[in-house]
């Protein structure tokens, strides 16, 4: 008992409403779903958009109103009548004629005064051939409709240094479009996953298998034992199963539907749920507890090898070596334990007990967890916290290079084979991009766009019916961009912008394709 | 004109022309369009619909601007927050497209003056609204004045869109709908057991119950009917009296600086000591704690220290052994759990990270309180409250964003926490349950809004082959799934009703001139007017039950209230009068009542009857199915008929469409009041019970537990609802958005 000093009420109240500040309240709704770690990421992050054309400015609205930390728009571009009329962040008439990058910046800005913002309007090409490192100075690169020439110089800048950010390719006309992510290693810790880590019913550490031993139903009045957890009423079934079964849990159905039995047998009236819950919650005893293989799976991963040890390796890798050693060298061979729990029937004070034996038994891990960690490496307290509660969701994604899926001959025809109609999608928006080197300025036949798709595909390859469609779409409005498909095209790509700015949930890998006359979208390759 | 270019700007279209077609673009700047909400769906939708070039768009929404608003509701700034969500929308949209006349309204879209002729006047409706309620009137509304409408919805990084059209589509609720989680009135005012139920005491009890409406009391006599616990409805009704002298002493000036102590005497000292009275309901049961007003205040409330009031204190869980506000009785603060005794007026332990998403740990309100933080909250937020009401506020009910009621409603659910032994919440925690929010952000919104323009440019179009329900999903992979549309469900008790429009004058038409006057002589009608001789049309007299919505207004026994006034029941402009077949063998007739039309001459009759009188399909009396296929019965059946020419469905199990011609969108609307060959499909009469008037028959029954109708706080505390994210990043389950 402590004797603290009883605060006068005016005080008390002013200090305690503990109402949020106004950018916590402005970000309430998104903070629910990425939290303070994303935000920050976000806060932190620098992106450099090529064009503001009306696509362009749809992505960096989406990115503007969530708080990222800056944009750049490179854009030396003059404001055109078509523009004036489907570009939102234009002044319509007014803007026809002066800086395009200039009058999207200032009117993006206005939604948000948290956010820095800078037009450039110098060429693309000034700077590729002057100020190239200029360019990994941002966090991600987002470009839309880029001249190929440039595309590809850019994508080879970026895919040539392992440090440099990742470029999302975008790419639309009239009502195709497709959007792809080029990155060299994407890491994410807080995957979202919908799993939820193992509570080791099966093979429960000493201090819960021993509580649960010692309870004893039969002392229990009625609250205690309508109130007593599923997770004991399991560890001691369990325990007394494999007693009287050679140590083996239940295998067979028939033995499976005997030990259930025997746990509804326990329940003194049918208002007791927590033994319902345990006889639901029974598969948690046979579903043994092991490494999930998507984790094992990364424990091979290259970036662990000794010879990638030595040299600088980023915390991430640090921290799946540790978990590596912990699965081979610390009984019973599994993911540490976590602390969450479900929510399940119980009184306060035998959840909190069980609470504080999974509290204590995972900090126990942690510790063990912590000697496997370099010596040399600083890693946050908070990092590791936040990596051992999701370490059953852990994710390493590689990326390829823009292109390369085109020169996989055999993906590729494999692609054509099983999803015709984006393949040709693909297809025909790379040949309406080459046709822009090859003819410029020139409105583009079918018959040409045919030709470029044969060009990449290699003469004499079968194509599907749906090339024709994608075609026929391309050459009725090859340069038209809708506000409409602007906006929705906006909306896909900053959301994967976002996922990949916060390393939070899993981006699209692969090229998304969107067809919006069916409404539909797909990932290739 | 048709034929003239209604652009005055070519430019602005090159690109839309390019790509729709010059005769959709054209058709664009003559259509009307109603926008329903202006929030986060809704700023995305006005921009597009703006951009795209829809000339005619009214846009609603009752709300106003929130700072939590700004992080994806763009067409908003700081400087806008508490102003019109509608009219600020518009104003900053509008330039956007000086061909674009938007009419904004701040209002509620179930306002009776927006009547089924009101929405007649648009050509396509589209939904951008958060809540269930408002989705369904809309959609019957739709449903009646056979306007199209697209519905859509988001939570977090999902979210849907459904195009919905009269006899073309399914409608909104031919699907049923989850219901919003509740729970026994008991569990919330006497034993609760869990955060959510003292969360939703405070917020849909206490709160009301202290700065709300006068109570009547009827939900005790609707819980007594249900059959519950009587002894424990004896003391509530004993409670039910005291709140009345607190109820005053907040709203007096003489007495207001000791109000908020004696609601918590009242709340959390002597109500709970009545309840500890009733021993039979702790015998299975934790006991709850009373807790005292100045042991806590000065740091000396214990929960060893109390009296175990009445009873034995066999059945104590050891719980309460516990000193003042000492962090461990919640539950899920396992940080804070290795020992602080440094309890009351300490700065807490900080948010542990069980929040659903992440917690997002560090952000200010979401510390723990302890039991002494929690009273200076409770009194302070009381305080500010009864100065509202003083300062002439006449009630106040909860808000998530009115500060003054969240910290109240945070504080006396962690009390009421306290006392019974459950785990608290923190604040940020108790504004997600209370305020049933859902994660919103800007890319998903501009996603869905981007989708319901393609839908609507389909049904403008009439290209109902291309429509498509759409849901933008979790998985890496196919960001948006694409399903064809379901036909309508034949049992569907809102689309399948035919539904027909009166104008009228409530206060001067009876419900026996409406009844009579719907359902005519049954003769044929005159074809002109020198055929005078003619019938008036309609089914002719029949024995019928009569609704408004799910009240019985009159049925073939009970005919008091067939020569009152429609306004003295309580069925206005905007309501419908649902007439239904006694013997179910004629389809159901839902009259729609709107107002007169302005120039209505005073002394012509107060009633326009619709011409030709709706005559609705006749059901088929059908020999007894076999139980194992319930479900092919109505195809059967509808297949069997010569009464009515089942639409065509192609392959795709899309109903094909008879496209009308190219008229303006006016001319092919569904026309009400159709004959046998109009629209609606024939229904079916299996088993006895009539498949088409299940629904309403259905309704009839429960009509008597009144207490599910009335708007009781029973009523209330189930369409609180609350969404729940249960349990450390559990799944989300709301009304919100119908992800099936």
């Amino acid at each position: 008992m402590v004797d603290t000093e009883s605060q006068d009420i005016e005080t008390a109240t002013t200090t305690l409403q503990s109402a949020p500040d106004a950018k916590t309240r402005r970000y309430d709704r998104q903070l629910r779903l990425w939290a303070a770690t994303g935000q920050a990421a976000l806060e932190l992050s620098r992106i450099l958009v090529l064009s503001s054309d009306a696509t362009s400015t749809s992505i960096l609205k989406n990115l503007v109103l969530p708080g990222i930390g800056h944009f750049t728009i490179l854009d030396d571009a003059r404001v055109s009548p078509a523009d004036a009329g489907n570009n939102f962040f234009l002044e319509g008439p007014r803007s026809i004629g002066k800086s395009r990058a200039e009058e999207a910046v200032r009117l993006l800005l206005e939604m948000n005064d948290g956010v820095q913002g800078v037009a450039d309007t110098r060429s693309f090409d000034s700077i590729m051939d002057t100020d190239k490192d200029w360019f990994s100075s941002f966090t991600l690169i987002i470009s839309h409709n880029l001249h190929p020439t440039r595309l590809d110089k850019l994508s080879n800048l970026l895919s040539s240094n392992s440090s440099a950010p990742p470029l999302i390719i975008v790419r639309s006309s009239a009502f195709l479009a497709e959007f792809f992510i080029q990155f060299h290693e994407h890491t994410i810790i807080e995957s979202h996953s919908e799993t939820a880590p193992s509570l080791r019913i099966d093979k429960p550490f000493p201090a819960l298998l021993q509580h649960a031993l010692s309870l004893d139903y039969e002392k229990m009045d009625s609250t205690e034992h309508g109130h007593t957890p599923y997770v004991y009423i399991l560890v001691k079934a369990m325990e007394g199963w494999k007693k009287s079964h050679g140590g083996n849990p239940p295998k067979t159905t028939d033995e499976r539907k005997e030990f259930k039995k025997g746990i509804l047998a326990l329940q003194r009236n049918i208002d007791e749920e927590n033994f319902e819950e345990a006889e639901a919650q029974a598969y948690r005893c046979w579903a043994e507890t092991k490494v999930p293989s998507e984790i094992a799976q990364l424990f091979n991963d290259p970036a662990l090898e000794p010879a990638a040890h030595a040299q600088s390796r980023q915390p991430f890798f640090h921290l799946l070596a540790a978990l590596k050693r912990f699965t081979e060298e610390v009984e019973p061979h599994t993911l540490p334990l976590t602390s969450t729990l479900p929510d399940m029937k119980a009184d306060t004070t035998s959840y909190i007990h069980l609470q504080r034996l999974y509290k204590a038994r995972a900090e126990e891990e942690k510790a063990i967890f912590q000697t496997f960690l370099d010596k040399n490496v600083d890693i946050d307290e908070d990092v590791i916290d936040l990596f051992l509660k999701n370490a059953h969701g852990l994710q390493v994604l590689r990326g390829r290079r823009w292109g390369e899926f085109e020169r996989d001959t055999d993906a590729f025809s494999g692609a054509l084979a099983s999803y015709p109609k984006e393949t040709c999608i693909h297809l025909a928006l790379s040949a309406l991009a080459n046709l822009t080197v090859k003819q410029p300025g020139v409105a583009p036949t079918a018959e040409a766009l045919r030709g470029e798709v044969l060009a990449i595909v290699g003469q004499g390859t079968e194509l599907p019916d749906a090339l024709d469609e994608a075609i026929g779409e391309l050459e009725r409005a090859p340069a038209a961009e809708l506000p409409n498909t602007a906006a929705l095209l906006g909306g896909l790509v900053a959301q994967e912008a976002i996922k990949m700015i916060t390393k939070q949930y899993v981006p699209i890998k692969g090229y998304a394709v969107i067809d919006l006359i069916d409404t539909t979208t797909a990932t290739l390759g | 004109m048709v034929g003239s270019s209604p652009h005055k700007n070519p430019g602005r279209y090159r690109h839309a022309e390019a790509i729709l077609g010059k005769d959709l673009v054209d058709r664009l700047a003559d259509t009307k369009v109603l926008l329903v909400g202006a929030g986060g769906i809704g700023c995305e939708l006005l921009k597009n619909i703006v951009l795209t070039g829809f000339g005619h768009i009214t846009l609603l929404d009752l709300d106003t601007i929130d700072l939590s608003n700004l992080n994806r509701q763009f067409l908003f700034k700081k400087k806008d927050v508490k102003q019109s969500k509608a009219l600020v929308a518009a104003a900053t949209a509008g330039p956007f497209n000086p061909n674009a006349h938007i009419y904004p309204i701040h209002g509620n879209i179930k306002e009776p003056q927006f009547d089924i002729e009101w929405f007649k006047g648009f050509d396509i409706v589209l939904n951008a609204l958060d809540n269930l309620d408002a989705r369904r009137h809309v959609n019957k509304m739709c449903m009646a004045a056979g306007v199209p409408l697209i519905e859509s919805g988001t939570a977090g990084y999902l979210g849907q869109v459904q195009p919905l059209v009269k006899d073309r589509t399914e409608c909104f609720d031919c699907v049923a709908k989850p219901t919003p989680k509740s729970f026994p009135v008991c569990t919330i005012r006497s034993t609760p057991s869990q955060p959510i139920h003292c969360i939703v005491w405070a917020k849909s009890y206490l709160l009301p119950q202290l700065f709300g409406e006068d109570e009547d009391g009827s939900e005790l006599d609707e819980a007594e009917k249900h059959g519950e616990n009587a002894q424990e409805i004896a003391t509530l009704r004993k409670e039910a009296l005291a709140y009345k002298a607190v109820r005053k002493a907040l709203r007096s000036p003489a007495t207001s600086a000791d109000a908020a102590r004696m609601a918590f005497q009242k709340v959390f000292n002597t109500d709970i000591l009545n309840l500890l009275s009733m021993s039979d309901m702790w015998r299975t049961r934790p006991k709850p704690t009373p807790l005292d007003f100045d042991l806590i205040q000065n740091g000396a409330f214990s929960f060893l220290t109390q009296p175990a009031a009445a009873g034995s204190s066999a059945s104590f869980t050891g719980s309460h052994a516990l000193a003042n506000g000492v962090a461990d009785l919640s539950v899920d603060d396992s940080s804070s759990i290795a020992g602080t005794s440094a309890a009351a007026g300490s700065t807490g332990a900080d948010g542990s990270t069980s929040a659903p998403a992440n917690g997002g740990g560090g952000l200010k309100d979401q510390r723990r309180l302890s039991l002494q933080d929690n009273l200076a909250m409770f009194i302070g937020s009381a305080d500010r409250l009864a100065a509202r009401l003083r300062a002439g506020e006449d009630t106040i009910g909860f808000d998530k964003d009115d500060d003054d009621t969240l910290d109240f409603v945070t504080a006396s659910a962690n009390l009421r926490a306290f006392a019974y032994g459950i785990g608290r919440k923190t604040r940020w925690e108790v504004k997600e349950m209370a305020g049933n929010i859902i994660p919103a952000i800007a890319t998903t919104n501009a996603i869905v809004a981007g989708v319901i323009v393609l839908q609507a440019l389909h049904v403008l179009r009439r290209a109902w082959k291309d429509l498509r329900n759409v849901h933008l999903q979790f998985k890496p992979a196919v960001p948006l799934s694409t399903i064809r549309m379901c036909a309508p469900n034949p049992r569907c008790g809102v689309c399948r009703d035919m539904y027909v429009c009166v104008r009228v004058d409530p206060a001067r038409v009876t419900l026996r001139e409406l009844v009579e006057g719907i359902l005519g002589d049954g003769e044929r009608e005159s074809q002109s007017s020198e055929d005078g001789d003619g019938g008036k049309g309609g089914t002719g007299p029949r024995d019928v039950s009569v609704y408004e919505d799910k009240r019985v207004l009159a049925d073939p026994d009970w005919e008091d209230n067939m020569d009152r006034t429609l306004e003295s029941l309580g069925a206005g402009r905007g309501k419908f009068v649902t007439i239904v077949d006694e013997e179910e063998q004629v389809g159901t007739v839902a009259v729609g009542l709107a107002a007169l039309p302005p120039n209505h001459p005073q002394d012509a009759p107060a009633l326009i009857l619709p011409s030709p009188l709706p005559v609705p399909p006749k059901f088929i009396k059908l020999p007894p199915v076999t139980p194992a296929s319930p479900e092919k019965t109505p195809a059967q059946a509808l297949a069997g008929t010569s009464l009515k020419r089942r639409a065509p469905t192609d392959d795709d199990g899309i109903i094909a469409i008879d496209d009308e011609g190219s008229g303006p969108p006016d001319a092919k609307r569904v026309k009400v009041g159709g004959g046998p060959n109009g629209h609606g499909h024939a229904h079916v009469h299996t088993h006895g019970r009539s498949a088409g008037n299940g629904n309403r028959k259905a309704r009839a029954a429960g009509a008597p537990e009144a207490g599910q109708e009335s708007p009781s706080k029973r009523r209330r505390l189930e369409e609180d609802g609350l969404v729940l994210l249960e349990g450390a990043g559990g799944r989300m389950v709301d009304d919100v958005i119908e992800i099936e």
